[in-house]
């Protein structure tokens, strides 16, 4: 309609009339649409993330470690261990085709004169070997994997390249006075903790370390035919038995997980986070909207004759209304345009930074929804904030209103 | 044609009433140049702002042609104002931060007029009041004169039959007063309007064909045109 055009071009005069004030008019919903945008667009990514590496984990495949998913503090401190009793029960429950013991240890490794200190996997080849490429997605982007009976390991992709820059396959390392040969490098498995450790053979990795028993991680391969959940329980179930049998022993909790309840975890965890980040934006949006709301009431006070003269060439109430209603909806859509612009450019620069030093490969989630929604969204705050103030300007009088001065 | 009936006006301020118009009656009849005349707070701008449907009386009637409007809705009122009616006023009321042609134009937006007939309408009625170089420039940019002669092409923008002005030359030098006053006279022979100004400066009444005079809010002098024809014809 050529009239709401009209009424644009008036409303973004008055804005531009007073800079100054339109700008700190203005800040309350930058902050706010900043806040949703950046922290929205931040944890999608660290979803995206997340889920792709969960992805690289087949579905037919259940990982059981020591320690309760749920006190996640006391599990990630680590040295916690499933015995080999824990071992056999599992390999016993129902339903298991295969399994596969891991272990990991931190121990000096030295390369070419360097000495660090890397986190050293140990993994049956035998067995595992398949596992890990199949439903685990280990790749190789260089050399072969390691040959059974030699002292060999492969290395994951940022080991070469952050902790021993320049290795290359071939090369010689040293574990505890041991040598061993670089057989290939991996590409990337997802995150950057993983990406920075060394995989042997289990029984080498015995030799290394001296730790004989126990594992980790186990994990357990599903026989066709059988439901995940299904499995899932039986093995919850020998290992609960088989403990029971041992009470005499103090033995930590276990976690039996299938890579959808994960993902169901991730899913919980990123809703409580959500939920948060839209619950401080809220407050700041709302503080915002107050302040269009108290400009516009300032904007039609000044104003008063503008919309005496208004009406009596021929405006309507609706159309003061209108007028000014449109008015404020463009703060609430300057404002949120600001507020886009700089989350977006935040949640890059988190991006960036995350990935030069973080443990995850985030990258930050800017779709056109959202970025539509922001700035639809806070056109409405605006025309609400302005509600108010907008229908007590068209009620004004038109003789009191070009009486004032 | 304007006619009111027995119209008072009345405000309450606090405790006390306040009456500015006592039982106005008149008729004015349609393509008349009038002037309504009389000293400060006489009330010849109430009048005019009841005539010209900005206010309603707190009692009587007001018909514009057959049409009742003492009663009506705002929004109804405004279509009036918005159609039938333009404004010119004493401190010319121009809005600031629209230019020459943008002013003249918003009446024209308020009735839904189409965008191009908009603009053409409103570089003619500006240039027909020798503004067609000012298009583009802010009221704060213009003399006085020409302001309120944008706010006379302002008037004009939806073709109405009544122009109503309150005091249109008080903020203007005499020579450009006059030229006001001619642009009026124009209006009234070639396109036959309606012309009411309200005024206390007899000079500025001596343009309409015809003088109400008004004193604390009531006509002095007997109004009706017949009668006035028979007052000229005993003098003479």
């Amino acid at each position: 309609m050529g009239q709401i055009r009209e009424y644009i071009k008036i409303a973004i005069r008055s804005l531009r009339r007073s800079p100054v004030r339109s700008w700190l008019t203005m800040i309350g919903v930058v902050i706010g649409v900043f806040l949703i945008i950046s922290l929205l667009s931040l944890s999608e990514g660290i979803k995206g993330a997340m889920m792709e590496q969960l992805n690289m984990m087949g579905n037919d495949l259940i990982i059981i470690m020591p320690g309760e998913i749920n006190d996640l503090a006391t599990m990630m401190a680590g040295g916690l261990e499933l015995t080999d009793d824990d071992i056999k029960a599992i390999k016993k429950a129902e339903g298991v085709d295969k399994i596969i013991p891991m272990n990991y240890k931190a121990e000096a490794v030295r390369h070419e004169g360097r000495v660090k200190t890397v986190l050293i996997n140990g993994v049956s080849w035998e067995e595992g070997l398949d596992l890990l490429k199949d439903d685990m997605g280990w790749q190789l982007t260089v050399g072969d994997w390691p040959v059974a009976g030699k002292k060999e390991l492969i290395v994951a992709k940022a080991v070469p390249e952050d902790i021993f820059p320049g290795m290359e396959v071939g090369d010689e390392v040293s574990i505890r006075g041991k040598n061993f040969k670089v057989a290939g490098i991996l590409k990337s498995l997802g995150n950057k903790q993983d990406d920075s450790t060394l995989t042997m053979d289990l029984n080498l990795f015995i030799e290394v370390t001296g730790e004989r028993e126990g594992a980790k991680v186990v994990m357990a391969k599903i026989k066709s035919g059988y439901e995940v959940d299904e499995v899932v329980e039986n093995i919850e179930n020998n290992l609960n038995e088989s403990r029971k049998r041992r009470r005499g022993e103090d033995l930590p909790s276990f976690s039996v997980l299938s890579s959808e309840k994960i993902s169901d975890i991730v899913g919980n965890v990123m809703a409580i986070i959500r939920a948060a980040i839209f619950g401080f934006a809220s407050i700041a949006i709302i503080v915002g909207g107050i302040g269009i709301m108290n400009t516009m009431y300032t904007s039609v006070h000044d104003r008063i004759k503008e919309i005496g003269i208004m009406k009596a060439v021929g405006a309507k109430n609706r159309t003061i209304t209108a007028i000014f209603l449109i008015e404020s909806g463009f703060f609430g859509l300057f404002g949120g345009l600001g507020g886009i612009i700089l989350g977006l450019a935040l949640a890059k620069l988190a991006e960036f930074a995350v990935q030069t030093t973080g443990t995850l490969y985030l990258k930050a989630s800017i779709t056109p929804q959202l970025v539509l929604f922001g700035l639809a969204f806070s056109f409405f705050i605006g025309c609400i904030a302005g509600y108010l103030p907008s229908r007590s300007a068209s009620k004004l009088k038109p003789v009191d209103a070009l009486r004032y001065e | 044609m304007i006619k009111t009936e027995n119209i008072w006006k009345t405000y309450k301020l606090g405790e006390v009433n306040l009456t500015v118009l006592w039982g106005v009656s008149l008729v004015i009849n349609k393509g008349s140049f009038v002037a309504i005349m009389g000293p400060s707070g006489s009330g010849k701008s109430t009048l005019l702002h009841i005539i010209g449907a900005l206010d309603v009386p707190s009692q009587g009637k007001v018909f514009l042609e057959k049409q009742e409007i003492s009663k009506v809705s705002e929004d109804t009122l405004a279509k009036i104002r918005g159609q039938r009616i333009g404004f010119v006023f004493q401190q010319f009321n121009l809005l600031p931060n629209l230019t020459a042609l943008e002013n003249v134009i918003l009446p024209m937006v308020f009735q839904g007029t189409n965008e191009k007939q908009r603009i053409e309408r409103a570089k003619k009625l500006l240039t027909d009041m020798g503004l067609e170089k000012r298009f583009n420039h802010k009221p704060n940019e213009l003399s006085g004169g020409e302001r309120q002669r944008i706010a006379i092409a302002r008037a004009l923008a939806n073709n109405p039959d009544i122009i109503v002005a309150d005091e249109p030359t008080g903020n203007l030098d005499s020579s450009t007063g006059k030229k006001i006053m001619e642009i009026f006279i124009n209006l009234h022979k070639e396109e036959k309007k309606t012309i009411i100004v309200v005024t206390h400066d007899p000079n500025i009444a001596g343009y309409a064909e015809e003088t109400i005079h008004i004193k604390d809010g009531r006509i002095i002098q007997n109004h009706f045109q017949k009668e006035k024809i028979l007052w000229e014809k005993q003098s003479v």
